[in-house]
């Protein structure tokens, strides 16, 4: 009788009083955490097609006022932006080709066993992690290899990340079975015909997380391009950005009317000239992260 | 059962001789030295760019100026002078201070905050919404610091958005960039904005791969989904955990400068100055003191890499994990 | 198609890792690492084969098979050249290929893993090999297309391994080794990842395979049929030696040891502790469970050739070899299972459990069922005979 009872009223397991304040809070929190992650993003596009002065006087905070599209005709008009954009891609896509060149293939052979003095390559290049000769080295070196004020002082030192190196080795250790590259072997295949026949189309998912890697790393920075440029015509985007967005707050100063004058004239083109210079990254991100969050996870089979 | 026959030339195997150690080597070598030309464009690489550099560091013992070569006829050797001078230098205690508060704080908040992330997204119910929250923590990761430190700008400038905020409630406006207290909070707390979802990938990866059969378990055990928390998801991490901590020990003093730097206003500058910031002014602007910098650098890495060590040899004795 | 000869060959993998995460990788590495659980371990290292010289003749199909461990999968690795060798010589025909690349010593081989190329079709997984061996097109074509045939694969040679089944990838595998008629085909356990059924089809078509293309096949198994159906000749090996070499009725007829006796034949054959070999005045007689039975006229010869002296001796009979009948031996059966064709009785004899496989034809089931007590014997000729000390067989 009673087990007919019970089967009535099966429905849904039933979550405890405790369970349900559980996920209620957690989810509060969590909601919570992608609106602060969320709302400057939003802010950022919602200020850059308002009215400067709306913005200004504090009227712009949940929607855009007066909409108008002023900032991306007068950013189109910065040359200073496009030259850097210009550039900024050519350095990037140099820096993915020989990135890719170098990382790749010295990632398939660090993974093999039989590499001659292995030991000693993995300790020659585990150190570099832990331990470098600071900035001042650095730039003496690139100095004396008279790579100072020209574009490959900015690509040359990219072109392999340690880091990304031992991700791609482990990724060749955990995904290419042993059996296959034997069997190529036997077919009568040489090292090298084992790598460019069998590894590289079997590991197209590493080389787009190491382009995805080097190209973001190059787009995004700044140092390097800042101490070994001169010439404002080889000027990468972040360095433009940074005379845009960071420069003119430094010298700030003088009484309250120029300021807002500065501001009034500014404003606009800090938020235009942040998205335009975000937007491929962030467009393309969502389409991507999944290479990325695989990047991650390959790095964290070492652990 | 059939007896085991000599080979074709029973004569000529007796003479074979084992073969060497020295012919095996050379064997070894010849089959496999492909592999020491896909790896020698990444040697020469880490061999330009980090060892040469490594090199270079002996310039900190020395008193050096710009062009001079490092080993020369002429080179001028003051031991450990440069150090000497750092530490008497008056920058030196507001170095260390403004240096180990930002990354001490940083730590402190910034560590513990995604692991909790990543805990609460794998108890989230449902994993659409769970991936998409994913998704949008992990986006602000590509925003490159100089637009993060332009946003701060535009944020907290004196007419940004916090201070309309602010004055609309009747408060003074204040340019946050300017003031030196403010900038601790802003750098760290945007940091974190920054970074929090994308060092919690690594957690979420680990937790997907806590059996399932965990979980049943401790659900037919009675535990509730905090517990489960608590005493399934939580130990699963505790490796990963540990591997971390040592790292961001490890590179505890290696705060991001770049981001400093972007930050620095003459106002904030009593905060803001961090010892690898120092170098940088120091050794490539104004008059550059190129070997006081760099030893400014090494004083810096070694402090590094003792750190590091200190770590591990502590996971090591507490627990199983430690890098090596 | 040609011979091969092995002298000596022995595989040491030097003591170099010693940390207890090293190992934990390596086992996880694959079939090998699993391998050595239980090998011996000496100063020099893990010794996974040892005093391994075997001659293999031309088109002559060898298979070699021994519990996992027993170091077979490795020497079939030193004979591809993907495993060095640590000492000894391997010949195949003529040449001394022991420092030669695998693919410059002419073989092919078949993986248990089948380890196609998952990027390639069938076809291109096939031609694979000739086009590096810079074949013209038509001819790879021609190669290919006959090899499919003979597999019954062509329809599936637009196809990625991962659209094709167990068994066709199987064929497959089979079929990139043949393409290029090897001097020596190799098959490392090839059958192990198909399903019962598919196993035994498999099995026929390898026996078929081998009238249609001429190569000296060497095949390595754990599984004691596919040796025992497959093989002119079989090797069986345990902890890295090679315990005996011989045909499928040698080695089932007169197993060496305990060891191939017990390993060769299903069920297992039953063994008599405590059993002694008696020497009285030239005649020979076996002591077991108290009766004592005479040996027969070769036996008897074959003892006295040796000069053989009464000792303890453990007595080993065949499962199918047990008559039941009213002579000597009483047995009470504690399992019967009725296969159809046959019956198998699992019964306790003095303590001991024994095995006898009788024929179904004209019997009555309901006296050997569980509890029933039977009465066995077996024939003197068809009795193994093993010194209790070294485990050796006395015949």
């Amino acid at each position: 009788m009673s087990v007919k009872q019970e089967t009535k009223k099966r429905g849904p397991i039933k979550l405890g009083t405790g369970d349900k304040v559980f996920y209620a809070i957690n989810g509060l929190f969590l909601g919570l955490m992608a609106l602060i992650v969320l709302y400057p993003l939003y802010f950022i596009i919602i200020a850059a097609i308002s009215d400067p002065d709306a913005v200004l006087a504090g009227k712009v905070v949940l929607y855009p006022v007066q909409i108008t599209m002023d900032g991306f005709k007068r950013i189109l008009q910065e040359k200073s932006i496009w030259t850097g954009y210009l550039n900024t891609i050519i350095y990037t896509v140099l820096t993915v080709i020989l990135s890719l060149v170098v990382t790749i293939p010295a990632g398939w052979a660090l993974s093999r066993k039989t590499l001659p003095g292995k030991k000693f390559l993995m300790i020659y290049f585990i150190i570099p992690m832990f331990f470098g000769g600071g900035l001042i080295p650095f730039y003496n070196v690139m100095s004396s290899l008279g790579l100072v004020g020209s574009m490959w002082a900015i690509i040359l030192p990219s072109v392999l990340s340690v880091w990304n190196l031992f991700m791609t080795k482990t990724f060749f250790e955990s995904s290419i079975p042993d059996g296959l590259i034997e069997a190529a072997k036997i077919d009568g295949a040489g090292e090298y015909r084992v790598f460019t026949s069998l590894v590289l189309p079997l590991s197209k998912a590493i080389l787009a997380v190491m382009a995805l890697y080097y190209a973001i790393g190059q787009w995004n920075s700044y140092f390097n391009a800042m101490i070994f440029l001169q010439e404002e015509t080889k000027y990468p985007l972040q360095l433009v950005l940074k005379e845009i967005l960071i420069a003119s707050e430094n010298t700030t100063g003088g009484s309250g009317e120029t300021i807002l004058e500065q501001y009034r004239m500014a404003n606009q083109i800090k938020y235009v000239s942040v998205i335009v210079s975000s937007a491929p990254v962030l467009c393309l991100y969502p389409f991507v992260q999944k290479y990325f969050s695989q990047g991650v996870m390959i790095g964290s089979l070492k652990g | 059962m059939q007896k085991v026959k000599n080979g074709p030339d029973s004569a000529a195997l007796a003479v074979q001789p084992e073969p060497s150690k020295a012919r095996k080597t050379w064997r070894r070598l010849r089959e496999n030295h492909p592999f020491l030309v896909m790896v020698f464009p990444a040697v020469l690489a880490v061999f330009l760019f980090n060892y040469l550099p490594i090199y270079g560091v002996l310039i900190a013992f020395q008193d050096f100026m710009p062009g001079d070569p490092i080993l020369g006829k002429y080179t001028n050797w003051i031991g450990f002078n440069n150090f000497t001078r750092f530490f008497t230098d008056v920058q030196f205690w507001p170095l260390m201070k403004n240096t180990f508060l930002l990354c001490i704080i940083g730590f402190v908040i910034g560590f513990p905050l995604p692991i909790i992330i990543s805990l609460m997204l794998n108890a989230m119910k449902g994993k659409r919404m769970s991936k998409t929250l994913q998704t949008i923590f992990n986006g602000p990761h590509f925003i490159s610091l100089v637009v993060l430190v332009g946003m701060l700008n535009l944020f907290f400038g004196r007419y940004g958005l916090v201070n309309n905020i602010a004055a609309s409630l009747g408060a003074e406006r204040v340019s946050y960039s300017l003031e030196a207290s403010a900038f601790r909070p802003m750098y760290i707390l945007s940091s974190n904005w920054q970074d929090f979802g994308w060092s919690a990938i690594i957690y979420i990866a680990a937790l997907s791969n806590v059996d399932p059969g965990q979980h049943e378990a401790a659900i037919l055990d009675g535990a509730s989904r905090f517990q489960r928390v608590i005493h399934v998801d939580l130990p699963a991490i505790m490796p990963m955990i540990s591997v971390m901590l040592i790292m961001s020990i490890g590179g505890l003093m290696g705060v991001g400068y770049e981001k400093a730097l972007l930050m620095q206003t003459d106002g904030n500058l009593e905060v803001s100055e961090l010892i690898a910031t120092y170098v940088y002014k120091q050794g490539l602007t104004g008059v550059p003191d190129q070997g006081y910098a760099t030893a400014i650098g090494l004083f810096n890495s070694v402090i590094n890499v003792v750190l590091l060590i200190i770590a591990n040899t502590t996971s090591k004795k507490f627990s199983e994990n430690s890098l090596w | 198609m040609a011979s091969l000869t092995l002298k000596d060959i022995k595989k040491v993998y030097p003591n170099t890792e010693s940390s207890p995460k090293k190992k934990k990788k390596k086992q996880q590495a694959e079939e090998p690492g699993k391998e050595k659980a239980n090998l011996q371990i000496t100063d020099e290292g893990v010794v996974a084969v040892q005093q391994f010289s075997l001659d293999i003749a031309d088109r002559e199909f060898i298979v070699l098979v021994g519990p996992s461990g027993c170091g077979k999968s490795t020497t079939l690795r030193m004979i591809a050249g993907l495993e060095e060798i640590s000492s000894g010589q391997l010949y195949i025909g003529d040449r001394l290929v022991n420092d030669v690349a695998p693919k410059d010593r002419d073989i092919a081989m078949v993986f248990q893993s089948y380890a196609l190329y998952p990027h390639m079709t069938v076809y291109d997984n096939m031609a694979f090999s000739l086009k590096l061996k810079k074949m013209k097109k038509d001819e790879i074509d021609k190669k290919v297309r006959e090899a499919a045939e003979i597999l019954d694969i062509t329809q599936y040679l637009d196809r990625k391994p991962k659209a094709l089944s167990g068994g066709q990838r199987q064929r497959v595998a089979i079929g990139r080794a043949i393409v290029r008629s090897p001097q020596v085909l190799l098959m490392d356990e090839p059958l192990s990842n198909l399903d019962a059924k598919l196993r035994n089809q498999m099995r026929a078509e390898i026996i078929k395979l081998r009238q249609k293309i001429n190569t000296t096949f060497i095949y390595v198994t754990h599984d004691q049929t596919e040796a025992m159906t497959l093989g002119d000749r079989i090797v069986i090996m345990k902890d890295g030696f090679i315990q005996q070499i011989g045909t499928p009725q040698e080695v089932f007829n007169h197993p060496i040891n305990l060891f191939v006796a017990g390993f060769i034949g299903t069920p297992q054959m039953n063994f008599f502790n405590d059993c002694k070999l008696v020497e009285k005045d030239g005649k020979y007689t076996v002591e077991v469970l108290g009766s004592s039975v005479e040996l027969s006229p070769a036996q008897q010869k074959a003892l006295k050739a040796k000069g053989q002296r009464s000792c303890s001796i453990v007595l080993g009979v065949r499962p199918v070899h047990m008559t039941l009948d009213d002579g000597g031996f009483t047995g009470k059966i504690e399992v019967s299972e009725m296969m159809g064709s046959e019956l198998h009785l699992h019964m306790t004899v003095n303590g001991s459990d024994v095995v006898a496989i009788i024929p179904t034809v004209g019997i009555d089931l309901e006296a050997h069922s569980i509890g029933k007590t039977v009465r066995f014997s077996f024939k003197p000729e068809l009795m193994h005979i093993f010194d209790t000390a070294t485990g050796m067989n006395l015949l």
